[in-house]
């Protein structure tokens, strides 16, 4: 008997003038038949039915069909949920999109993970169709790669991910979604839980530093686009450069490698002295040279650390066969290293021979030079093969030696070259601060300035993580604070608008006063203290003549005022700044209260800054300094407020943390970020403002967990602000300003009442 | 509490690093106030009880901290009976009876005790006790050491200029390899190849400072590691309990020094 339900023949009369569809369609339902029953047969036909009618095309049919001739009976009933699936796709994105999907699961072999039913990729699917419809079918031709590493549960991670990155920039987000950008990499190296560079970078810092007396520069090496990723370390003009993974090896061996190839790297930076010359060198003795240099400093590293042999030892592998250069080579290196193996070699037992007569002065880099000639040319009259080009230092850890030589006229390649430079610019924040603190004390950013290779809009200061709440991660280097020059505004009306406020003025003078250091305040009736309390003392010389007991609280101290408290004030002067109150502008409103705070600070004598932000994308966060630590609050810093103009978003998490690293560098017993915001962060390429949210509550949590006190003064009067500064800053960490006119009586208070606790 | 109380029992060992043995002995003769700069555990505290026993002056040793007030030092008037009576503090009682007065880290005490000590440093020698109304001239052998750390004071808690400049300093560092390797030796009774890689550890671990930890791994830890290790303890244990752990919190940094501890240990 043949299956004949209803819809089949509406499908039949569809199929009827597509003949490439009819055979894979009887074949498909003949197989849904068997597994699932007319009723099964019955769901898959108004399936096929909605995708016929979403237009999918026959190419996304056609696959359908194909996939349901060959499922698997586990499946069969998610047959329906998956054209449900393709048609959600197909609508945003087209069918062709839609049939990429469906290609993929056929390439995967109906692998259950990625069926519709489970966590599966399709939901990340659809989400991509939605927001970025021309990537879909670029990720579906690789989503393989990516669900090995990522899983089903970590697809749609994936996905977002990548709309983040390259939320306004198509090229980015299709060489994201190509798997051919950097970032692609990395978010699958940080879901696959590998040991990367940036996981181990504070630690190999420390260590090499520890080791070897010195702030070593590591950074990761840029990949070059259209080469293999790098595999080897590489030593430059003292920076360290280490691959950003190394690829295939273990996790639990990788942590090791790290460190053996930073420590070796080190080791280089701390006894190789200048650069060997190239001349006339060939390939082959250049390579021995650099081997029976990696030896030498191995060498000495090794008199002063002999725990560093333990590290190093596990990666020389390299057995008493095999007679390509290479793998003489890497028998050679193993030979010069561990004493106690053994290689009949005549060739690594001359080179052992060497370096042993050598190594009574360890500290003399020319033999280097000399026996690593020598030896290569032994190499190449035995003709054993070398390939320069396809040659790989070995054992892993050892740099690719390139560092040793002076190529002297000869051009490196210009890119290489200057993407080094960037790396080794690049500004990694808080690495430079003791390195700068010697002779710059008076700007403490400025030290840290770097030119930024292609800037509109300011000077990189730094880069900071951002919070991905969806993700539960922090994306390092996410966003970059800009420093953008202040303009200057009218000082002198400024000054009127202030000298209209004569009353506040003079309150304020007058708590300034009272609060004021160095006064010494007594203290009568205490437990201790240097001299008696006369009063208590008779008061208790009475109590005990009548026979009470007598208070012995009889002593009087004095204790000295002191203030030492740093506050910075983070001002918001975004667009939202402009909305109007009455005559004025929040901006205004803000402008004459912080005027007026900064007189506050001023007479108090506690060191402050003022910075503005307001941010264009996560590229440019854009800060002004209206007034530094270091300088006086005079006529410049004035001008500067006087010319504040609201504009672009909010991006506050970075500009929070901005104000953190600047705090870091101020040793204040009480250190202050004062955030004066109308709590609405949003910026022009993040889709769910909540994100940002988020993420200023975690540049405020951890500010707070510094010891630093972050505190948010909310220019807004309703209800959804109070809720959001809750969210950042906790719910006795901000102080909402109800009626707006009031903001410079009470910002002046408020800092009284902060700067006492 | 007789002055003789205080004097040392018998000869503590130290090591000199440079002169600094000379200079004291020249400041002592000439009953110049001195001043031992220096981080913490280099061998400051070691250092003046050694010169005392070595001077046969009684030492008499006020740790100073952030409560501390001149009365403290100086002394102050306490309720007996009904009746008020004085009671000298440490530097009164050091003042008179001609001991040598040494001030632990004199920053950490509140500003008026540093004004104290002001007459006492220069040419007048003498403590005015204001509350007592008495004038205490020094006892020809009083002499006032006080030590200083600048390595971890702010800003803030900075000496006066006026307070610095009555002082011969002394410069303590930790002392090279070698010598302070002798000293772990000697003073933890350890084989010197055991010392030399602690002192190793030690010197390694200075190098993060400011890194995370305001400074490394002084002379005392690294002896309290050799006691450690000599008393059964492996290397690495001892060099990780008193060395690693006490000295920071920080994963990473915890991490770096437990590898450097490895790195050192052949």
């Amino acid at each position: 008997m043949k299956p004949e339900p209803a819809p089949a023949a509406s499908l039949e009369r569809l199929l009827r003038g597509r003949d490439a569809l009819r055979e894979p369609f009887h074949a498909a339902r003949q197989h849904v038949f068997e597994l699932a029953g007319a009723a099964g047969v019955a769901d898959w036909s108004c399936a096929l039915l909605d995708l016929l009618a979403a237009n999918a095309g026959s190419g996304c049919i056609l696959a359908f069909l194909r996939l349901s001739a060959r499922v698997s009976a586990e499946h069969a009933a998610a047959l329906p949920t998956l054209a449900a699936a393709a048609i959600a796709v197909c609508r945003h994105a087209g069918g062709r999109a839609a049939q990429a999907c469906i290609e993929l699961m056929l390439r995967t072999d109906d692998r259950s993970e990625i069926w519709p039913g489970g966590a599966g990729g399709w939901p990340g699917f659809i989400r991509l169709a939605e927001q970025a419809p021309d990537c879909v079918v670029l990720l579906a031709e690789r989503a393989e790669t990516v669900l090995r590493v990522t899983g089903p549960a970590g697809f749609m991670a994936f996905v977002i991910a990548g709309l983040k990155f390259g939320s306004r920039d198509k090229a980015r987000r299709q060489a994201f979604f190509r798997l051919e950008d950097a970032a692609a990499q990395r978010e699958l190296q940080r879901q696959s839980g590998a040991i990367t560079f940036a996981t181990q970078e504070r630690r190999l810092k420390l260590l090499a530093r520890g080791v070897w007396d010195r702030g070593l520069l590591l950074r990761p090496m840029p990949a070059v686009q259209g080469h293999p990723p790098p595999r080897r370390s590489s030593v430059s003009n003292g920076v360290i450069l280490l691959p950003e993974l190394f690829n295939g090896v273990a996790p639990s061996q990788a942590q090791a490698l790290f460190r053996a190839s930073a420590l070796h790297a080190g080791a280089h930076v701390a006894f190789t002295n200048g650069r060997f010359s190239v001349g006339t060198l060939k390939p082959l003795q250049l390579a021995l040279i650099g081997l029976i240099e990696d030896a030498r400093v191995e060498a000495l590293a090794i008199q002063r650390y002999p725990g560093l042999r333990r590290l190093w030892r596990p990666f020389h592998v390299a057995v008493p066969t095999g007679n390509t250069a290479p793998a003489l080579m890497a028998r050679l290196a193993r030979a010069l290293f561990d004493p106690d193996y053994d290689d009949p070699h005549g060739f690594v037992a001359k080179g052992r021979a060497l370096f042993a007569a050598s190594a009574s002065d360890l500290t003399d880099a020319a033999f280097s030079r000399r026996i690593g000639g020598m030896l290569g040319n032994d190499l190449g009259q035995m003709r054993a093969q070398f390939d320069p080009r396809n040659y790989v230092v070995e054992p892993a850890y050892r740099d690719d030696g390139l560092g040793l030589w002076d190529f002297g006229d000869t051009p490196e390649p210009p890119d290489a070259v200057v993407e080094l430079q960037i790396q080794a610019a690049r500004l990694r924040q808080g690495e430079t601060d003791r390195q700068a603190a010697g002779g710059a004390n008076d700007s403490p950013v400025g030290s840290q300035r770097v030119r930024p290779v292609a800037s509109d809009g300011g000077i990189a200061l730094a880069r900071y993580p951002e919070w991905d709440q969806q993700a539960g991660i922090e994306r390092p280097e996410w966003t970059c604070v800009r420093e953008v020059p202040a303009a200057l505004g009218d000082v002198a009306s400024l000054e009127a608008e202030l000298a209209r406020l004569p009353d506040l003025r003079r309150r304020i003078d007058r708590l300034v006063r009272a609060a004021r250091p160095g006064r010494p305040v007594r203290l009568r009736r205490q437990p201790e203290g240097p001299d008696l309390d006369l009063d208590a003392v008779i008061e208790a010389a009475t109590a005990r003549a009548m026979g009470r007991e007598p208070d012995e609280s009889v002593y009087r101290t004095s204790a000295l005022r002191r203030r030492d408290v740093a506050t910075a004030v983070l001002l918001d002067v975004s667009e939202s700044m402009r909305s109007r109150l009455g005559a004025a502008t929040l901006m205004d409103l803000e402008r004459i209260a912080v005027a007026l705070l900064a007189e506050t600070l001023t007479g108090l004598g506690d060191p402050f800054a003022l910075l503005a932000f307001a941010s264009d994308g996560r590229e440019a966060v854009r800060l002004t300094r209206v007034k530094d630590f270091g300088e006086s609050y005079g006529p410049a810093a004035q001008a500067r407020l006087a010319g504040l103009r609201a504009g672009l978003s909010t991006r506050l998490g970075a500009a929070i943390r901005h104000a953190g690293a600047e705090m870091g560098r101020i040793s204040s017993f009480r250190r202050l970020v004062l955030v004066l915001s109308d709590a609405e962060p949003s910026d022009i390429d993040v889709t769910d403002p909540l994100d940002l949210v988020e993420d200023a509550r975690r540049a405020t949590l951890a500010l707070r967990s510094r010891g630093i006190d972050t505190f948010g003064v909310i220019l807004a009067e309703d209800a959804r602000a109070a809720s959001v500064s809750a969210r950042i800053f906790g719910p006795g960490g901000f102080a909402p300003m109800r009626r707006l006119e009031e903001l410079a009586a009470r910002l002046s208070d408020l800092y009284f009442r902060l700067s006492r606790r | 509490m007789n002055i003789d109380d205080y004097r040392l029992p018998g000869e503590l060992f130290y090591k000199p690093v440079a002169n600094e043995m000379a200079i004291f002995e020249a400041a002592w003769q000439q009953r110049l106030p001195v001043m031992l700069k220096g981080p913490t555990g280099c061998g400051k505290t070691r250092f003046i009880e050694h010169m005392a026993w070595r001077l046969g002056r009684p030492l008499i040793t006020v740790a100073a901290h952030e409560d501390m007030t001149a009365a403290d030092l100086a002394g102050r008037y306490l309720l007996t009976e009904g009746r008020t009576e004085w009671h000298d503090g440490p530097l009164t009682r050091a003042v008179r009876g001609g001991a040598i007065c040494y001030l632990d880290e004199i920053v950490e005490a509140r500003q008026d005790t540093t004004v104290l000590i002001h007459p006492l440093t220069d040419a007048r020698r003498m403590l005015p006790l204001e509350r007592r109304n008495e004038l205490v001239a020094a006892h020809p052998d009083f002499l006032l050491v006080i030590s200083y750390n600048p390595g971890y004071q702010s800003a803030v808690k900075d000496l006066k200029e006026s307070t610095k400049q009555r002082f011969v300093a002394i410069d303590f560092t930790y002392p090279e390899p070698s010598l302070e390797a002798e000293i772990v030796a000697n003073e933890a009774g350890v084989p010197d190849e055991l010392a030399s890689v602690l002192v190793r550890i030690g010197r390694a671990s200075r190098n993060l400072r400011g890194q995370g930890v305001e400074e490394g791994a002084s002379t005392r830890m690294l002896i309290h590691a050799a006691r450690l290790a000599a008393s059964g303890v492996s290397v690495a244990e001892a060099a990780r309990a008193a060395i690693v752990l006490p000295m920071t919190d920080d994963a990473d940094l915890r991490e770096a020094l437990t590898e450097i501890v490895a790195a050192c240990i052949a």
